[in-house]
């Protein structure tokens, strides 16, 4: 787990970015079935029997919005604190030893201006346990029962553990500077996205955390439970009779109008280049450029969209690769990614504080290579087949399969695997330089040195 | 060819092997029904093994700090130029890792497994590293020396082991530093190469949909014939049995304190199946005493003294063992203080039987989950493999071990004067 090893190269994997092949290769394509719709709730099956696990999930959506940001991210950080049967943290942690380590896991997450509540429950097939034991059943009422019937003291969430909790949300939402890559990029999103819902942080803002009483944050998860869509995933090994008993549960859940969510607006034209320079005690300097791609999900120009990512940043034999690093000796990584919901594409890279100009010259000159119609065939066959490998490849895992077809229903697109290789094969290197033409910069965002340093410190 | 096959049942896995003449030891897992195919081909040679005695030599060398990896990375130039761009060309990923006591060469591909399988195999046999290509590289590893550093995770975990180790070489970063490596050259890069990549230090491991008889086949006609090479002196320093410093202290930009403590092992055997036996027993020990279900850990986490980041783990390995435990913490020596109070109490009341079975029961549903990943099984198999046993294995040692066994290690392993702990401070 924590075994330390160092890469030869820093690689960046994406809900779909990224990577194929050329003959079918689909025949074992793993299908979300949509098998049941009714409340605001759809129930979808991914009868995958390669994994020796089975896992469900429940995915609450709302849109992603400043008041209720916060709230959102507090009220699954409260719930995992106990049920009405299992009491405590610990009560749950005991159980799911019980169920052959079953993993557990709960939180908040974004997918382009859609905020989902996540609720996840893992473990092993039933063939592999020693008693006759139905671990589905158990482990769908466990999670049920931490979403559905919560631990209540006079009709409201424990003070104690509303208050615990808001103290490590505050510590968590601190914590996003410790991780110096991912906060480059999620900075240059912020600035790129001030006035628009993309730019609100998923774990919400510590300004909220006073205010919130229990009885707010109850009424606000009644509001979750009753009025978000909600989607639920059974991924693995499972009979119809696990399905009937999950379609039980769930019509007896109450529920009112179902919230309707709004669009993610992708259409964007900047006027000028925003520059925004922060200091950090700091070796190496962060380097982010963003774009804005005004490209839609599903829209024509989306697969070609993903292809030209894939020239420019997507991997070893990319433009980004190639010329910041290998070229120039400038980085370790440098990589271009997509917000596929939002239409926003970001340059990264780690280079010395002295080399900021020098690199970021050499990214803006590969955008415009490929404007220019510099794509070689090496650079376009190999995005080509590296994208259908990471297609295929995200089928050998179950958390990836279910997240493939999650962000397909945020999207409002109906892409299987297959159909989503399909359209990809048929971008040529014109339409990668036609959608070029769309993208502009709109922010660079650079994480350099404070003045004054830190050092090691040994002593008994 | 004379292949073997060893059926794990109780997991639904086989695993089918095969010597080369040279020595180089081949195995296959197969994963019906993936999509991806995993291919590595490693080295028994990580950035511990700076001082050494090639077969046949009288001398002792002392390379620079840093050159297993950095060798890892100029392997991938070849005289015909970028062998990343070969595998692109085929649209697998190719990567590489280097490790305390491996390097590891890979690639995972959906399609053309031969032709992929064949480059990696000639590639790691034929280096073409020229001086001007090892200056370019210096840059290259600067950069993520220097990323590393600004890593509080990587730093929090060093600094540890520097606490640990006053000479044992697993104290010195992976990479080396930023002046070790401006010591490397072409020559010694050479000289490590016909060293250690020698195909009786190496193994091959395909792990995905394939047919091992072809991998095999492969394998045959891929490697070059060479005899057996004699063993090669390993030199480790011989490191006292105590800690260096009881505490570490680092500044860097993090909102909150991190840390990182443990106890430093002695007295273990590091290969066999006996290793696995003790991983597994301080690992559950570790996870009877702080993990989730403990009272302990909940106690601890209602005060507000860890949070979800808190995890623990040990390692062991050829010339070192130690375990591991940390996450976040407003006051990491309180944190410290309260476990020393717990291991003491727990050491009056003994370890709990029912805890025991059930904590046993769960680390094996996690084991099973493990095997849904192919790189998850390559990269586990790896990792035992050169303590001479098998990913396997671990299914027998969840079933045989035995409570007294667990005791017996609690009461050796938990000794408060091998006890150091590391901690990053907001600067």
């Amino acid at each position: 787990m924590m075994q330390k090893t160092l890469p030869v190269y820093y690689s960046v994997s994406e809900s779909i970015s990224g990577r194929t092949v050329t003959d079918g290769g689909f025949q074992n394509e793993e299908k979300a079935e949509k098998i049941a719709s009714f409340n605001g709730i759809d129930i979808y099956r991914i009868a995958a029997g390669k994994f020796k696990t089975s896992s469900i999930n429940f995915f609450f959506n709302d849109n992603l919005q400043r008041d209720s940001v916060t709230l959102n991210a507090l009220v699954p950080a409260v719930l995992r604190r106990g049920s009405g049967q299992f009491k405590s943290f610990r009560d749950i942690a005991l159980r799911l030893e019980e169920l052959y380590g079953a993993s557990f896991d709960c939180g908040v997450a974004k997918k382009g201006e859609c905020h989902i509540i996540q609720f996840y429950m893992e473990f092993i097939s039933d063939k592999f346990t020693l008693e006759d034991t139905s671990l589905f059943e158990n482990a769908f009422n466990l999670l049920f029962e931490i979403v559905n019937d919560p631990l209540l003291e006079n009709g409201s969430f424990r003070e104690d553990y509303l208050a615990q909790e808001k103290d490590n949300l505050k510590k968590l939402i601190e914590g996003r500077m410790n991780d110096k890559m991912q906060y480059g990029v999620e900075r240059c999103f912020e600035e790129m996205c001030k006035d628009e819902p993309y730019g609100i942080y998923e774990f919400g803002y510590v300004s909220d955390l006073p205010n919130i009483t229990s009885n707010e944050l109850y009424a606000h998860y009644k509001r979750m439970t009753e009025d978000y869509p909600l989607q639920v995933y059974l991924a693995g090994d499972m009979d119809s009779g696990k399905v009937d008993m999950v379609m039980k549960k769930l019509s007896a859940m109450k529920r009112s109008r179902t919230k309707n969510l709004d669009c993610c607006n992708v259409e964007k034209s900047p006027e000028t280049v925003k520059n925004i320079t922060e200091k950090m005690n700091i070796t190496q300097g962060k380097l982010t450029l963003g774009f804005r791609t005004n490209t839609a999900p599903g829209s024509m120009d989306y697969y070609a969209l993903i292809v030209f990512n894939g020239i420019l940043g997507g991997g070893i034999h990319s433009k980004l690769f190639q010329n910041v690093r290998e070229k120039a000796s400038l980085a370790y990584y440098a990589y271009s990614r997509l917000d596929r919901f939002k239409g926003l594409m970001v340059i990264s890279s780690g280079v010395d504080m002295k080399n900021k100009e020098k690199a970021q010259a050499i990214m803006l000159e590969q955008l415009e290579e490929i404007k220019k119609g510099n794509i070689s065939d090496y650079e376009y066959e190999s995005t080509m087949k590296t994208i259908e490998t990471g297609i295929k490849s995200l089928m050998d895992s179950q958390m990836q399969i279910v997240d493939y077809y999650l962000s397909q229903a945020v999207s409002r697109t109906s892409d299987s695997f297959a159909s989503m290789s399909d359209k990809i094969k048929k971008v040529t290197k014109q339409d990668v330089v036609n959608v070029s033409s769309r993208i502009q910069l709109d922010t660079v965002y650079f994480l350099t040195k404070d003045s004054n340093q830190g050092g090691i410190n040994e002593n008994r | 060819m004379k292949i073997d096959k060893l059926e794990y049942k109780k997991a639904g896995e086989t695993v089918y092997s095969y010597e080369h003449e040279s020595g180089l030891k081949a195995f296959v897992i197969p994963k019906k029904g993936y999509s991806k195919k995993h291919a590595t081909y490693s080295t028994h040679y990580g950035s511990i093994n700076n001082e050494f005695q090639v077969p046949g030599d009288k001398e002792i060398i002392r390379v620079p700090d840093g050159i297993a990896h950095f060798l890892e990375h100029k392997l991938f130039e070849q005289e015909t130029g970028s062998v990343m761009e070969k595998f692109s060309g085929l649209g697998s990923s190719p990567n590489a890792y280097t490790g305390f006591s491996q390097t590891v060469y890979l690639f995972s591909c959906t399609d053309k497994f031969d032709e992929n399988f064949k480059l990696l195999v000639d590639f790691v046999q034929n280096p073409y590293i020229t001086e001007e290509s090892v200056e370019k590289e210096k840059g290259i590893i600067g950069q993520e020396i220097m990323m590393y550093q600004d890593n509080p995770g990587w730093r929090v975990f060093f600094n540890l082991l520097k606490a640990f180790y006053s000479i044992n070489p697993v104290r010195v970063d992976i990479a080396g530093t930023v002046e070790s490596i401006s010591k490397i050259n072409r020559e010694l890069l050479y000289k490590c190469y016909n060293t250690f990549y020698h195909p009786s230090n190496m193994v091959i491991l395909v792990v995905g949909d394939v047919d091992h008889e072809k991998v095999f086949q492969q394998v045959d006609a891929g490697i070059r014939p060479s005899n057996r090479q004699a063993e090669i002196k390993r030199i480790f320093p011989s490191e006292p049995a105590r800690i260096n410093t009881n505490y570490a202290e680092q500044k860097l930009a993090v909102s909150m304190p991190q840390f990182q403590m443990g106890f430093k092992d002695d007295g273990f055997e590091s290969k066999g199946i006996e290793c696995l036996r003790r991983e597994i027993a301080v690992k559950l020990i570790l996870d009877m005493l702080m993990g989730r279900s403990s009272v302990f850990y909940n106690s601890l986490y209602e005060e507000g003294l860890i949070n979800t980041s808190f995890d623990f783990d040990y390692t062991i390995e050829e010339s070192y063992a130690f375990s591991l435990f940390g996450g976040e913490s407003v006051d990491p020596a309180a944190v410290r203080d309260r476990i020393i109070g717990h291991v003491e109490n727990i050491r009056k009341k003994g370890l709990d039987k029912t805890d025991y079975e059930r904590i046993r029961r769960a680390m094996f549903g996690r084991f099973m989950k493990q095997l849904n990943s192919i790189e998850r099984i390559s990269h586990t198999f790896i990792s035992v493999y050169f303590k001479d046993v098998n990913i396997f294995d671990y299914l027998e040692v969840y079933d045989k071990i035995t409570i007294e066994y667990v005791n017996e290690i609690f009461n050796r392993h938990f000794n408060f004067n091998n006890l150091a702990l590391s901690v990053i401070k907001p600067s």
